[in-house]
């Protein structure tokens, strides 16, 4: 049951990432951009090989207790770093365009063209 | 070993001599010393290895690259490709000498040779390499060094130009299908050689040449016609050979070398090498004679009708690349001795007189047939080079040129096809064009008296010890071919042979002797016969036309473009999601259905993380719904929390603090961001999207419904996904239960430390280069290391630029009051405290140099969004963000290379507490001194830094970036 309201959520912030990329003002798809990060994250912790009661520390592995994947964790981790990087790029982005074209509608931009 | 050595010795010479300060150290003389002298040697050194050759057969050097696709770095000399180099090497140091005296301005020559010196390597590896993959990549190299060759002089010269893209667009062209060819190719003799292997490449000559049932293989046809398409271009063939009269703009010396002696005879090398497994088809064998005859005709036929003393040259090049390829296209192989006579000829006469043209033009400054003359008595020497190479490449009896003319008469009586008569009228009549080419070279240029006085001014006397020294070969070759091109070329044919000078007076000496007539009187009656020569349509003016259409196309292409970044997302989504709907990659109903679970029984765990789910859905819709800005970003800050929260449930407490530091982070980026971007556009924006205009309603469907379909494809891919786990069997378990061996309690640490740690390596780095981005973006202008401006003249830029802008956070300066410094003042130094701490005692809790980074950059943030920027600047002088930034970055890389010298492995984990025996000392503080710790440290300066260079460029004043301003500039001009 979990696992799916997990996909379900996965499903639906995934989806609203995309809607806010699609949308005309540039600064909501930079919010949507950071959603779909957050929807991966949330998928990849989601998709741990197994689950566990305890956190991934070698005492309580050597104690018996099942803990948490930690692999998955750990990629999250750094992607999490990473995808913030990323993320003030995009903002930098959303502010230069409007600081050169005065405005932060994508349809008053079409220089692509030219 | 050795054959890396000397395929990579150009290279290193090329490098040596682009160094800033090689012109400094050596002049130009010296530079042609070292660079025909590394030539020289290579030649010595590859024919060292000429009894293993003979002895063996091929040596083979192989380095693993990538072996589980096939795919090595390995190096195949034999008979043929040792052939290849000699000549490469030979030819080359002649012409690296020549260049020495045919360049009048240093910094001209060392340019020069940095490119010629570059193309020698790429050749070599060309002929040495034991990969068809690898050798495709010096193939390459050669087109691009090529083009830069041909396009020498293409600063002021059009024609330069034109013709450096000529050549690229035809030989790359050609590559393209030669690379569909041989990854073709790789796999079909994989399927040969290891039948139950799957898809397997087998692209090294070694195996590709034990693959001898290939040519009945029915991938066949493509592949022979894409790799022949490849060596066609490249050793331009009809109807590609237009691009080699065109590449003539080169400077002579690359002539020369290039476009004569060696690239022009990669096609040709690739043929001979592929020729045993691919010539048992009628359509190999076919393909090349037919299109080598029709090429040797072409070339010979309008190489007389040229004024031009180099395109003669070239044409004359093409005819005789026509030849060797139709030799090698002669059935049962009974041509390849022909062919590589002829190649070894054709690189001593043709080098010579581009040499020889050269040095006219470089005296005379002129090239054209018809003005020149009567140059004997003042370049006796050219003319004695110019008498031998001509007659050599006449066929004349006893000169090198000779003996090859002889063996691919010979080689064509013995052909015995339908068409065998055809084809030897052919060999005829474009022999005694070429004959005829060489008496005009020879009259026309020396003897005749000029129309008009020449200029002429000296040139320097060693421009002519490469020409003399190459037609000294072409007159003595042919005396020594027991001793030299007999065992020579031994190894590289497959049959045994004989060559002989002088085989007696029988009908291949009588066509000889016919041909040389021939080419006499064509050459009295030359007027009217080159007066005929036309033709209506040349291949040049069909590849004008293309180019014309290419362009069109293009133009025409771009009226369908809109030009809204927009739209282009919304057609690659949209395709993405009817691609979706179409194919049935999407479950039906009835499996969605099942999905569906039946047991709705959920623990008190699951209902908390269900409870912060719907939170970080309900968010999410709050982003789309709401209009503020300001709001959006704070419904996405709780997004951020939910999910850190989710990973403390999901027990992952380091995911958790670093999701919950960076989101932190991120929130107030946004926020901060959104005070830099003027109200009035915000808001012009929200109006537009809110009370919109007519395609408003129809673009909403549009949008809703693929953002549903892509949502709808996740939530289906990541149900199957949560539902087939790999549960037990999963590398995660080996984490755990090794995770003690590198004395780290917390196995997350271990595995961004340790396990991934080379992963870890790169991620930061990447962060880095997005905070750069960032900096490069926003504070375009700022001088590195400025530490402080005077903070009036801060407030007063800022009024004169932004009366209008910015009513809610207008600058961070407004934050400043006396609550906000002193919180400011206290959270660093406690933070860097907890960071610290974070870092020595990250082992055995949560927390480790990414939350430590992510700590001090926030506590830093906040100084720079209280106090602005030249205050934190004035306040922080210690924090320099880019130097910390690269000490982190330094650190990380020398961490992992210190292993290296321990001799283990890149980024292993070492003990130094034990190592250095102080494991008690250390221990008592509750610590470890190892290699992972001092790159958690790393890992903590370089997000730290990171951060900070985010925050200055944030921070810095967007009247005193000149990014926006001077770009509005640059956006106007090219209107």
């Amino acid at each position: 049951m979990i696992e799916f309201m997990f996909a379900v959520a996965i499903g639906m912030l995934f989806g609203i990432g995309v809607f806010q990329l699609l949308r005309r003002d540039l600064i909501k798809a930079a919010i949507g951009f950071a959603i779909l990060f957050s929807a991966i994250n949330l998928f990849f912790v989601a998709v741990g090989a197994f689950e566990g009661d305890f956190a991934p520390y070698v005492s309580n592995v050597e104690a018996g207790r099942s803990t948490s994947d930690p692999l998955v964790q750990a990629l999250i981790l750094t992607a999490i770093v990473v995808s913030f990087g990323s993320f003030s790029l995009v903002l930098g982005f959303v502010n230069i365009i409007s600081r050169r074209f005065d405005t932060v509608d994508s349809n008053d931009i079409n220089k692509l063209k030219h | 070993m050795e054959l890396v050595f000397i395929s990579a010795a150009p290279f290193v010479l090329a490098l040596a001599l682009a160094l800033p300060i090689a012109p400094r150290i050596l002049n130009q003389t010296r530079q042609t010393l070292l660079s025909s002298l590394v030539m020289a040697a290579l030649f010595a050194w590859l024919l060292s290895f000429f009894p293993s050759v003979q002895n063996e057969g091929a040596v083979v050097q192989t380095f693993d690259w990538a072996p589980s696709l096939g795919i090595s770095l390995s190096f195949y000399l034999d008979g043929l490709s040792l052939l290849f180099a000699l000549i490469i090497t030979g030819v080359g140091a002649l012409i690296f000498f020549y260049a020495g005296s045919y360049f009048d301005e240093a910094s001209e020559y060392n340019r020069f040779m940095i490119w010629l010196s570059g193309f020698a390597g790429a050749m070599l590896s060309v002929v040495l390499s034991g990969n068809l993959l690898m050798m495709f990549v010096a193939w390459e190299l050669t087109s691009v060094t090529s083009f830069i060759l041909i396009g020498f002089k293409g600063a002021d010269d059009a024609e330069a130009r034109e013709g450096a893209f000529k050549a690229l667009f035809v030989t790359g062209g050609g590559a393209l299908a030669l690379i569909i060819g041989i990854i073709m190719l790789s796999v079909a003799a994989g399927q040969i050689l290891y039948p139950e292997a799957g898809l397997r490449f087998a692209a090294d000559f070694s195996e590709i040449l034990r693959a001898s049932s290939l040519a009945q293989h029915e991938w066949y046809t493509l592949f022979a016609i894409l790799i022949i398409l490849g060596g066609f271009t490249k050793s331009a063939q009809f109807p590609f050979h237009f691009w080699l009269p065109g590449a003539m703009s080169a400077p002579t010396p690359a002539s020369a070398y290039l476009h004569s002696a060696t690239m022009v005879k990669a096609g040709i090398y690739l043929f001979a090498r592929l020729s045993p497994v691919m010539y048992q088809n009628e359509l190999w064998s076919g393909t090349l004679l037919t299109t080598g005859l029709l090429t040797m005709l072409v070339g010979a036929f309008f190489a007389v009708k040229q004024r031009d003393l180099k395109a003669l040259l070239a044409y004359s090049t093409v005819s005789k690349l026509g030849a060797i390829v139709a030799m090698l296209g002669l059935p049962g192989q009974i041509g390849v001795k022909a062919a590589l006579v002829g190649i070894i000829a054709h690189a001593l006469y043709k080098s010579a007189l581009f040499l020889v043209a050269g040095t006219i033009d470089h005296a005379t400054g002129a090239r054209d047939i018809d003005k020149l003359g009567g140059l004997r008595q003042r370049m006796p020497a050219m003319f004695a080079v110019t008498v031998i190479s001509a007659l050599s490449m006449a066929g004349m009896p006893f000169f090198f040129g000779f003996v090859a003319k002889e063996v691919m008469l010979d080689a064509m009586l013995r052909y015995e096809g339908s068409l065998s008569l055809l084809v030897m009228l052919a060999l005829i009549f474009s022999a005694a064009f070429t004959a005829m080419a060489a008496y005009m070279l020879i009259y026309d240029v020396f003897l005749k008296q000029p129309r008009h006085k020449l200029h002429f001014h000296k040139p320097p006397s060693l421009i002519r010890l490469a020409p003399l020294l190459l037609s000294a070969l072409s007159l003595s070759l042919g005396f020594l071919l027991e001793p030299v091109i007999t065992p020579l070329l031994t190894p590289a044919v497959p049959k045994s042979f004989e060559l002989h000078l002088f085989a007696g007076f029988n009908d291949v000496f009588a066509l000889s002797l016919g041909i040389l007539l021939a080419g006499f009187a064509l050459f009295l009656a030359r007027r009217p016969v080159i007066a005929r020569i036309d033709l209506p349509l040349s291949c040049d003016m069909i590849y004008k036309e293309m180019l014309e259409y290419i362009g069109w196309a293009g133009r025409s292409v771009l009226h369908t473009q809109s030009g809204y970044v927009r739209y282009y997302l919304s057609i690659i989504l949209g395709a993405v999601s009817l691609l979706l709907l179409v194919s049935n990659t999407l479950p039906s109903w009835g499996e969605i259905l099942s999905y569906i679970p039946s047991d709705l029984s959920l623990t008190i765990t699951d209902l908390a993380k269900v409870f912060m789910l719907i939170l970080t859905v309900t968010a999410g819709i709050l982003t789309v719904v709401v209009r503020e800005h300001v709001k959006a970003a704070i419904a996405y800050g709780v997004i951020g929390y939910a999910i850190g929260v989710i990973f403390l449930i999901e027990h992952a407490p380091d995911v958790a603090l670093v999701q919950l530091l960076v989101e932190t982070m991120a929130t107030v980026l946004i926020i901060i961001m959104l005070g830099r971007i003027r109200t009035r556009t915000r808001y012009n924006v929200i109006q537009n999207l809110w009370r919109g205009r007519h395609s408003y309603k129809l673009g909403l469907v549009r949008d809703l419904v693929i953002s549903f379909t892509i949502g709808g494809a996740v939530f289906i891919f990541s149900l199957i996904a949560l539902r087939n786990r790999p549960e037990q069997q999963s590398i995660a378990q080996w984490h755990l239960d090794n995770a003690r061996l590198v004395a780290t309690e917390d196995v997350v640490g271990a595995i961004v430390a340790d396990f991934r740690g080379t992963d870890t390596l790169l991620e930061i780095a990447v962060f880095t280069t997005a905070a750069l981005g960032v900096l490069t973006l926003l504070a375009r202008g700022r001088q590195s290391g400025s530490a402080f401006v005077p903070r009036t003249a801060q407030v007063g830029s800022l009024r004169e630029f932004d009366d209008e802008v910015v009513d809610e956070i207008q600058d961070a300066t407004s934050l400043s009051t006396p609550f906000t410094r002193t919180v400011s003042y206290i959270v660093l130094p406690i933070a860097i405290l907890i960071g610290i701490a974070q870092i020595l005692y990250g082992g055995v809790g949560p927390g480790d140099g990414f939350t430590a980074g992510v700590t001090i950059g926030l506590a830093v943030s906040l100084w720079y969004i209280v106090l602005g920027y030249d205050e934190a600047k004035r306040q922080l002088p210690w924090f320099r963000p880019e130097i910390i930034t690269r000490l982190g970055l330094v650190i990380a890389i020398v961490n992992a290379a210190i292993p290296l010298l321990l001799g283990r492995g890149f980024m292993e984990h070492v003990q130094y507490d034990q190592e250095l025996g102080i494991y008690d000392l250390v221990g008592s503080f509750g610590l470890h001194l190892t290699s992972s710790l001092i790159f958690e440290i790393a890992i903590a300066i370089t997000v730290m830094g990171g951060l900070g260079i985010i925050m200055e460029a944030i921070a810095y004043p967007a009247a005193r970036s000149n990014g926006g301003q001077q770009s509005t500039d640059a956006v106007h001009a090219t209107e």
